[in-house]
């Protein structure tokens, strides 16, 4: 069966056709949950949001997007509403452009990116250091750089401009580059 | 991008993408011929696209559990 066919039955109350699109998604949504909550706990938390959402709005999705973009932006509203609730403040400032290159920093690391899979160390210091990041940036870079989404689709899913988009894709880049410089810069 | 041989062109994309500019732009034009002899660039782009390849290649998995949590979660377990 198509995808098509599979969210065609699932509108039509078809329990098997709702279980089997959560099936097909949920590494997915956990995956990217994780990504933007940096906790398995708010992860799985979130995606259990997500699908309940989907199967509650299932019969109200047109086709004209993608599922995976209509999940995505379920996951990322979710996301930027527990941050509100949560009232975290990110003293980061990021209206400084030029603060965020500073050409004394520019050093040669001495690593490749194949290690992170088996180094829980590493893995902390990339968690630590997207957290550091306000949500919507967090979200902007995850979909476009990690997930490899368009400009125009991230704009979508985040109800953002294109350029809104693209300063805080640089901004976020700039930005977790300056974080692990410290970690690689000698190795 | 490729990690172990970013060109100057995936880099120029890169910024230019990021400017708003066509890769033929006098703008774009003038990054190039500056990347081409800069080696400090060449560095500190090196290092940005790292950077994403960490977080792209840092993948987790839904636990057998999890997946037993969610269905029960939402009433769709076998
Ligand atoms: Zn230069």
């Amino acid at each position: 069966m198509t995808e098509e066919k599979i969210i065609l039955e699932a509108q039509n109350g078809n329990r098997q056709a709702l279980s089997e699109l959560v099936k097909m998604y949920e590494q997915t949504v956990y995956n990217f949950a994780y990504k933007i909550c940096r906790d398995r706990d708010r992860a799985e938390h979130t995606m259990q949001e997500t699908f309940m959402s989907m199967i509650r709005s299932i019969s109200q999705f047109s086709g004209k997007s993608k599922l995976s973009t209509w999940l995505y932006t379920i996951v990322s509203n979710h996301c930027l509403m527990m941050a509100r609730a949560s009232k975290k403040k990110f003293h980061t400032s990021f209206d400084d452009d030029d603060a965020l290159i500073d050409e004394k920093s520019i050093a040669n690391w001495n690593v490749t990116p194949d290690r992170v899979t088996e180094n829980n160390e590493l893995k902390e210091i990339l968690d630590e250091a997207i957290k550091k990041l306000p949500p919507d940036y967090r979200i902007v870079f995850t979909l476009r750089d990690v997930e490899g989404l368009s400009t125009e689709e991230t704009g979508n899913i985040t109800n953002l401009s294109i350029p809104a988009v693209k300063s805080r894709l640089h901004r976020a880049r700039a930005f977790l580059r300056n974080e692990l410089n410290e970690t690689f810069q000698n190795g | 991008m490729d990690k172990q041989n970013t060109t100057c062109k995936q880099v120029m994309h890169y910024i230019c993408d990021n400017l708003g500019e066509d890769i033929d732009s006098p703008k774009c034009i003038a990054i190039k011929e500056h990347l081409n002899n800069c080696g400090n660039c060449q560095t500190y782009f090196k290092s940005v696209d790292y950077t994403i390849m960490f977080y792209k290649k840092y993948d987790v998995k839904i636990s057998e559990e999890a997946h037993k949590r969610l269905m029960n979660h939402l009433g769709l377990e076998d």
